[in-house]
């Protein structure tokens, strides 16, 4: 069961990853994406993390994307593109991708991930926040005020300049 | 040659009658009964009497009716039933029908208007169906440069959303369809999609009034999203867990409104923006941009996205009452199933009948339900309330109160609900 549904996220995400780069249509391209992110979602489901999960389709599904398809729609696409394509940088970038992927591929299989004990169960997400409360603390802190900052900065750039007489 | 109103013959009267009787004989026969036997094959029968109802032996309940109760019973428990009618979409669908129904009296008397009068005698409660058959029978205009896959695609898309969104909502003690222990986080994963949607239909219609319509509804959920997930933070942090059932049994002796009233407030209007209701309802503002992003949507495409609007209204109020009322506790007030029934069976006249699986229901989830249903349509009320006082307001008043008031505001329910945690008044390991 797990193994078609890892099948069938696999091909969903780099089905539509691929066609998010080759579709001619800007916006069906940004919702390949869309389906893209939601299958790595879908992965995070797979390994018991649904909190990542659900932090996927909240921030990457429903924000990122709405933000590339908003773009999207406000531009013409003639404006900022020229095709260019031949035969040779088509080659060059699948040779390139392949090499990359393959090395990629190489140091992941080398690297300890072998000898994992997949049995474990997952780690929960409140021994997470705990570690953030108690280890990291000191990234924790970076955060919020890197968080606060862009609150802080959009309520700056939302704000209206109070012209003199009206309001 | 069609005639407008042929002669009126009783033979072929009883002919079609005929007709239609053979017909319905030979469907139950051939798809009926069969499709019937197939969906009990995948049930999980209960066991009556020490034996296992084969999907054979419940049809004979027509036969042998001391098998009917415990049929139901195992059919309610099936996830399909909660799904399709229960805590799921059933319920949902009759409560947005009744609110559009209610809606358009109660506005009707705000006004001093009659409001809908004529359908079904007593005060036009046939109404609705009126206005589902004729969105039913309307042809579908799809605009000749519209983008067909995404236009078709978009309504069914928003009612799918809103029909998730009302899956997670808990309506009594273990009657939820989803019940995720990260509650609050799927709600923001599924609020997210609202925007999505409508951007694209907007955008696929290929019209500029729904264009800017749907950049407006676009601008106005992203904006309200933040106060929205920052206001519910507070109920978590003192709750002390993610799931909605857990916040409804946090609030056993009093609900989070007591406690956050500033978090309320600030949701309260999050959800007006995020419903685009008036005074938010610049997305479909009517004297501006014809219908908003509606605008080219005709017949049962627009009876779509209606029904999933009303959808998205009932999940947001009963988010509400989840959240900050409590959700399905309060005091009992359904009456306790009669004994003598269970135990003597119903007394008619010289033939005492006993039923067996009695009761169907227990009494505190009834309660429950009741409570829940109680809370849940005064908050619609409430929602429905400010369309018939107060008007639109302006697109820059919208933004500045979304990301000045009402950002500051649940900023400011955080640092209540922290202190209350934190002085050891309330929250898992507090005082109360």
């Amino acid at each position: 069961m797990a193994d078609a549904v890892f099948l069938a996220l696999s091909v969903l995400t780099i089905g539509s990853a691929i066609a998010a780069l080759e579709m001619r249509s800007l916006i069906y391209g940004s919702i390949a994406l869309m389906g893209s992110l939601g299958g790595v979602a879908g992965f995070f489901f797979l390994l018991d993390a649904p909190f990542v999960a659900l932090f996927q389709l909240a921030v990457y599904v429903g924000s990122i994307a709405v933000l590339i398809l908003f773009t999207v729609m406000l531009v013409r696409r003639e404006l900022i593109f020229k095709k260019i394509e031949d035969r040779r940088r088509k080659m060059a970038g699948i040779g390139l991708l392949l090499v990359f992927l393959v090395s990629v591929g190489a140091l992941i299989m080398s690297s300890g991930i072998q000898q994992m004990d997949s049995d474990s169960p997952p780690i929960d997400f409140r021994e997470i926040g705990e570690d953030f409360l108690v280890y990291y603390w000191p990234a924790l802190v970076v955060m919020a005020l890197i968080l606060s900052g862009a609150v802080t900065g959009a309520l700056v750039l939302a704000r209206r300049e109070v012209e003199s007489g009206t309001n | 040659m069609s005639v407008i109103a042929p002669t009126f013959r009783l033979s072929y009267f009883l002919r079609s009658i005929l007709d239609n009787v053979f017909w319905i004989i030979v469907l139950v026969t051939l798809v009926g009964i069969p499709a019937i036997q197939i969906v009990l094959f995948y049930i999980e029968m209960p066991v009556i009497d020490g034996e296992l109802l084969t999907p054979f032996l419940a049809l004979t309940w027509l036969a042998d009716p001391s098998r009917a109760v415990p049929i139901i019973k195992a059919l309610m428990y099936t996830d399909f039933f909660r799904i399709a009618v229960f805590p799921g979409f059933g319920l949902a669908a009759l409560l947005a029908a009744g609110t559009i129904f209610v809606e358009r009296k109660m506005l009707a008397k705000l006004q001093l208007r009659v409001g809908p009068f004529y359908c079904g005698k007593v005060e036009g409660i046939l109404q609705l169906m009126g206005d589902g058959l004729k969105l039913i029978s309307k042809e579908i205009i799809i605009p000749a440069k519209a983008d067909k896959p995404i236009f078709w695609l978009a309504p069914v898309a928003f009612v799918g959303t809103a029909a998730a969104f009302v899956s997670l909502i808990p309506v009594a003690p273990g009657w939820v369809v989803a019940d995720v222990d990260l509650g609050v986080l799927a709600v923001f994963a599924v609020i997210g999609f609202f925007p999505i949607v409508t951007i694209l239909s907007a955008w696929s219609a290929n019209s500029k009034f729904p264009f800017i319509g749907g950049i407006r509804a676009l601008h106005q959920m992203i904006s309200f999203e933040i106060p929205l997930i920052l206001s519910l933070l507070g109920v978590v942090m003192l709750a002390g867990t993610m799931s909605l059932t857990g916040i409804v049994e946090s609030q056993d002796f009093f609900p989070w409104i007591v406690f956050l009233p500033v978090g309320a407030i600030v949701f309260f209007i999050c959800i007006l923006a995020e419903l685009e209701r008036i005074p938010f309802d610049l997305p479909e503002a009517e004297s501006e941009i014809v219908a908003g992003w509606l605008t080219e949507f005709s017949g049962m495409m627009y009876g779509l996205v209606q029904l999933g609007t009303y959808l998205k209204l009932y999940a947001f109020a009963a988010l509400f009452t989840v959240m900050f009322l409590g959700g399905w506790s309060g005091p009992m007030l359904w009456p306790p199933f009669p004994e003598e029934i269970i135990t003597d069976g119903i007394q008619l006249g010289p033939v005492t009948a006993t039923i067996p699986g009695l009761p169907i229901l227990d009494q505190a989830m009834l309660n429950g339900v009741l409570w829940f249903l109680l809370k849940t349509v005064a908050v619609i009320f409430f929602i429905l309330l400010p369309r018939g006082v107060f008007p639109r307001i302006r697109i820059d008043m919208l933004l500045s109160l979304g990301w000045y008031k009402l950002i500051g505001l649940s900023f400011i329910n955080i640092f209540i609900a922290l202190a209350l945690l934190y002085a050891g008044v309330l929250g898992p390991g507090g005082m109360i």
